[in-house]
């Protein structure tokens, strides 16, 4: 280490320099341009009044009205309970799967990873719009099948129950969100030290012993990622709610981004749209870090 | 080995029979899709449904076609194709220098491109669709292409490979004289190429299915992706499910044998985005 | 288009009704106005058919900033076919395509004697279609949707109550159904293919555009209202010009619309275009002896053409709000109660 670097090593710094931003600069422009300028844009304006045909500064009142606001409330709490469940329900079925799977030989493995990540290839709308006429009440599968089994007795409006809507939209997301946690959770599973396994195995553990013991911390980062992107993709639903209830039956399957897509498209109102994708942020946010803290926590 | 084959017990038996009836669950949309894309109108509304089309026909897709399906495929194809090279170019240099060089200001970069990863992309809609029509690209596919290049997932995941680079490598190219673009070119490049795939493969997926993307920035007919153009064609006034059939028909099977045929990138691709992240 | 206006795209002549047009953006001060377009001449030709289209094409500030090129009327359509069978028939005025309260319940009531699954349902699941079910809602007792100054809305009157009371009472006796988990298109679709035996949103469009996958006779019908008078919601579409501000673009965007809506022969050739039927008087039956000679079945409706409440303030909320109405009716609100929450909730105060 030297104290005053040579004009040499002074020169060779700055050309260090050079080159790096050199190297960023493609991304950072893109970064500035695409997402933070946009960024600083929806939280300066989540504290005006913007619409159609005004842009005053309001302050908090956008903040003030989503309180009050028994609809966003609502929304709030159907986004809630959809993360809720299919987040756990995602991340043990697709361990379950891959727990499974992962010991299988190559082919079969390949041939379950293909049917399971079917969904997301297929696409979301495609996947929307085959479920909606399976949910159909009068020619729909599903009343057909339940009917002919005998589990129920009549056709049921499964789309138009409040009852029944929500679950509706958390199954069909579950099929579209479990193909890349599967995916990941063959593989890190596969990962997993096999001597320390088989020492265990010599030391008599039994299967739950070798799991919870010695599997589950080895794969703890998967699982966290899992959890991570899971959670974010959970909170974001949007098209299957536009496509299939408009959020009705009476708001049940209302939720946040759709009220987003509601209020700044439908109605006009940015500026109030805006303020809910702030405050969706923040909960995304705290949820990301409430995993990391579990995780972490877990690990140790 | 032998220790797997002797666990072959009755739970497991038992659970890779259930695995299988899922199986059949979740292949079977592709299924209704394919078959309902050919069902005459009667035997898409019968009340019994017809689980096989004994006559099939091509009336759905006659429909279809009426309408510039052809080209929407086209400009969901453009807009992946675009995102994919544009991301790819950019995330690698700015991974590799995030990773291999030493530059001011290095880390707070990182720091900020991660913290943005956390964001949901939607919360930032409303203000990039005003500087979309600012830039005036609105309704174009540019409209879609650049925000999604801008995301920093990429950039993350390129520099999580090219913490693998070697520096003696690196170090053996300085002496041996390389320049910049020749160092980046014949010795980084071949070495991240694996991360480069696994990124490409995302962000085409995930640039297919960003339907709110698509849904805000695009309107014309003719600019239309093909999710965009299945989810309009469920009208006011009229609920085609044979015609809605022929068009998710239109749009899943390409990319389904696409996906098939690269099965094996695909999964990999898939797992080394996250393994690595 | 919400996205085109806010992003600055607008082209610069759209064709739309006047609940956009007027009330929305003209409102906003984005649309041109058009009052030099209407002339003596024009506004007699149109008010000679209905003077509703006049009022309906002028915004709050005495501008006028749409020129309207067709119309139509929103009606109900019955399988024509299946009423005959279950006697139904009995009940409606064929001449006037009329019928009242009672002898719709009755009707109802006919063909579920006569073992009719689904009659008619109520669709209340969003997207379009909403004229429909408001028309039907508002007819059977003759409420009115709106204040006459179109500044409130008004189904909380006691006429709007017993209508949606009755709607609410025929679907628990079984004589109607209710479904929050379809759309208009959808309920088109279940009548088309013959499950259920009435749309409420039928229009001279929707005729052409069944006719050819139906197997009975679509026969429209024109909401059954207890005085026997019915009150139809209408579509206006015409032409609005963006201010993109550039006079010269606005001076040809004028000249084209002149030519495209008033022109002896541009003009009448323009509503056929459209399927609906022409806003001027002096145009006649377009469709005489033309492949659409269908749609002079719907001629008869015109003269049922009422108020067009569409313009009231709020109207995208309270699109939203109608919905969320029927959703908690049909799913067991007191129907008092669900109104009032709703008036509150549409109500500018």
């Amino acid at each position: 280490m030297q104290i005053t670097p040579s004009m040499a090593a002074r020169k060779r710094m700055r050309r260090e320099n050079l080159i790096g931003y050199a190297y960023m600069m493609p991304a950072i422009l893109f970064f500035l341009s695409f997402v933070i300028f946009p960024m600083g844009m929806a939280l300066v304006t989540s504290f005006t009044d913007y619409s159609m045909d005004s842009f005053n500064f309001i302050g908090l009142s956008n903040y003030r009205r989503m309180l009050q606001d028994r609809v966003f409330g609502k929304a709030m709490g159907n986004t809630i309970l959809i993360v809720l469940v299919s987040v756990p329900a995602v991340t043990l079925f697709s361990l379950w799967v891959a727990s499974l799977v992962y010991k299988m030989n190559k082919h079969a493995s390949s041939f379950f990873r293909v049917v399971f990540y079917m969904p997301i290839v297929t696409g979301t709308v495609a996947v929307t719009v085959v479920w909606k006429w399976m949910f159909s009440r009068y020619n729909g599968l599903l009343n057909y099948v339940l009917n002919s089994i005998g589990l129920i007795n009549g056709n049921i409006s499964w789309l138009g129950d409040e009852a029944y809507a929500i679950w509706c939209i958390i199954l069909i997301l579950f099929t579209t969100s479990i193909g890349q946690p599967i995916v990941l959770y063959i593989s890190a599973l596969a990962n997993v030290d096999q001597s320390l396994v088989e020492a265990s195995e010599v030391d008599g553990a039994n299967n739950f012993q070798l799991f919870w013991k010695i599997k589950w911390p080895q794969i703890m980062n998967t699982t966290l990622y899992i959890l991570v992107i899971t959670t974010i993709n959970s909170f974001q639903i949007f098209a299957l709610i536009q496509l299939l209830t408009s959020g009705g039956p009476n708001n049940a399957t209302n939720t946040i981004m759709y009220n987003i897509y509601y209020h700044a498209f439908k109605l006009n109102e940015y500026g109030y749209g805006n303020a809910m994708g702030i405050i969706l942020a923040i909960v995304i946010g705290v949820f990301s870090m409430i995993q990391f803290k579990l995780a972490r926590s877990d690990k140790e | 080995m032998q220790a797997s084959v002797n666990r072959t017990s009755p739970y497991r038996l038992l659970a890779i029979l259930l695995l299988i009836a899922l199986s059949v669950l979740f292949l079977f949309p592709m299924y209704w899709i394919i078959t309902g894309s050919v069902k005459s109108i009667q035997a898409v509304n019968a009340a019994t449904p017809v689980w096989f089309p004994l006559e099939p026909t091509m009336d759905n897709y006659a429909r279809l076609f009426d309408r510039p399906a052809l080209m929407w495929l086209w400009n969901t194809i453009l807009i992946c194709t675009m995102s994919m090279l544009l991301t790819c170019t950019t995330a690698s240099l700015a991974g590799y220098a995030l990773a291999k060089k030493n530059f001011i200001g290095r880390g707070i970069i990182f720091a900020i491109f991660i913290s943005a990863m956390a964001l949901p992309k939607q919360v930032i809609l409303i203000p990039l669709l005003k500087e979309m029509s600012f830039l005036r690209l609105h309704d174009t596919p540019w409209a879609v292409i650049l925000p999604t290049v801008g995301w920093p997932f990429g950039v993350f995941l390129m520099k999580q490979f090219s913490e693998n680079i070697p520096g003696s490598i690196l170090e053996a190219a300085r002496i041996d004289g390389a320049g910049e673009v020749i160092t980046f070119t014949q010795v980084v490049l071949p070495i991240i190429k694996p991360g480069i795939g696994a990124l490409a493969i995302f962000t085409f997926i995930t640039t297919w299915n960003d339907y709110f993307m698509q849904l805000i920035m695009l309107n014309s007919q003719s600019k239309l992706t093909i999710s965009l153009g299945i989810a309009k064609l469920q009208t006011e006034m009229s609920n085609d499910f044979g015609l809605i059939m022929a068009g998710a028909a239109l749009s899943a099977i390409p990319i389904t044998v696409v996906f098939l045929m690269f099965q094996k990138f695909f999964t990999r691709g898939i797992t080394m985005g996250a393994v690595k992240g | 288009m919400t996205s085109a206006i806010e992003a600055g795209t607008t082209p610069d002549i759209i064709m739309e009704g006047p609940e956009r047009l007027v009330a929305n953006w003209g409102a906003k001060g984005k649309m041109i106005d058009l009052s030099d377009l209407w002339t003596e001449e024009a506004k007699a030709d149109i008010d000679a058919n209905s003077t509703a289209v006049g009022k309906a094409s002028m915004g709050s500030d005495g501008k006028y900033y749409e020129y309207p090129l067709a119309m139509t009327t929103h009606t109900m359509a019955i399988n024509y076919e299946v009423f005959e069978k279950a006697d139904a028939l009995q009940y409606l005025d064929l001449e006037n395509r009329t019928w009242t309260t009672e002898n719709f319940q009755k009707a109802m009531q006919a063909l579920k004697d006569d073992g009719v699954a689904v009659t008619g349902i109520v669709y209340c699941g969003g997207q379009g279609g909403d004229q429909g079910t408001r028309a039907l809602a508002m007819n059977l007792f003759s409420a009115s949707f709106t204040n006459p100054e179109h500044t409130l809305y008004t189904m909380d009157s006691e006429a709007g109550i017993k209508g949606l009371q009755l709607l609410a009472d025929m679907v628990k006796d079984g004589l109607l159904e209710a479904d929050a988990g379809i759309a208009a298109g959808d309920e088109l679709q279940l009548f088309a293919n013959g499950t259920a035996q009435m749309t409420w949103a039928w229009n001279a469009s929707n005729a052409a555009n069944y006719a050819a996958s139906v197997t009975f006779t679509p026969y429209a019908m024109a909401f059954p209202s207890d005085d026997g008078v019915p009150e139809l919601a209408g579509g206006i579409w015409g032409f609005g010009i963006f201010d993109n501000k550039d006079e010269a673009k606005v001076a040809a965007a004028k000249k084209f619309i002149k030519f495209v809506s008033d022109d002896s022969v541009q003009g009448p050739a323009s509503v056929y275009a459209t399927g609906f039927f022409p806003v001027r008087a002096s145009f006649g039956d377009i469709y005489a002896g033309t492949e659409k000679d269908a749609n002079k079945e719907f001629l008869i409706f015109m003269p049922y053409l009422g108020d067009y409440y569409n313009v009231t303030p709020n109207w995208a909320v309270q699109r939203t709000e109608w919905w969320n109405l029927l959703q908690r009716i049909f799913a067991g609100e007191d129907v008092q109660t669900a109104v009032a929450t709703y008036a509150n909730n549409v109500n500018i105060k």
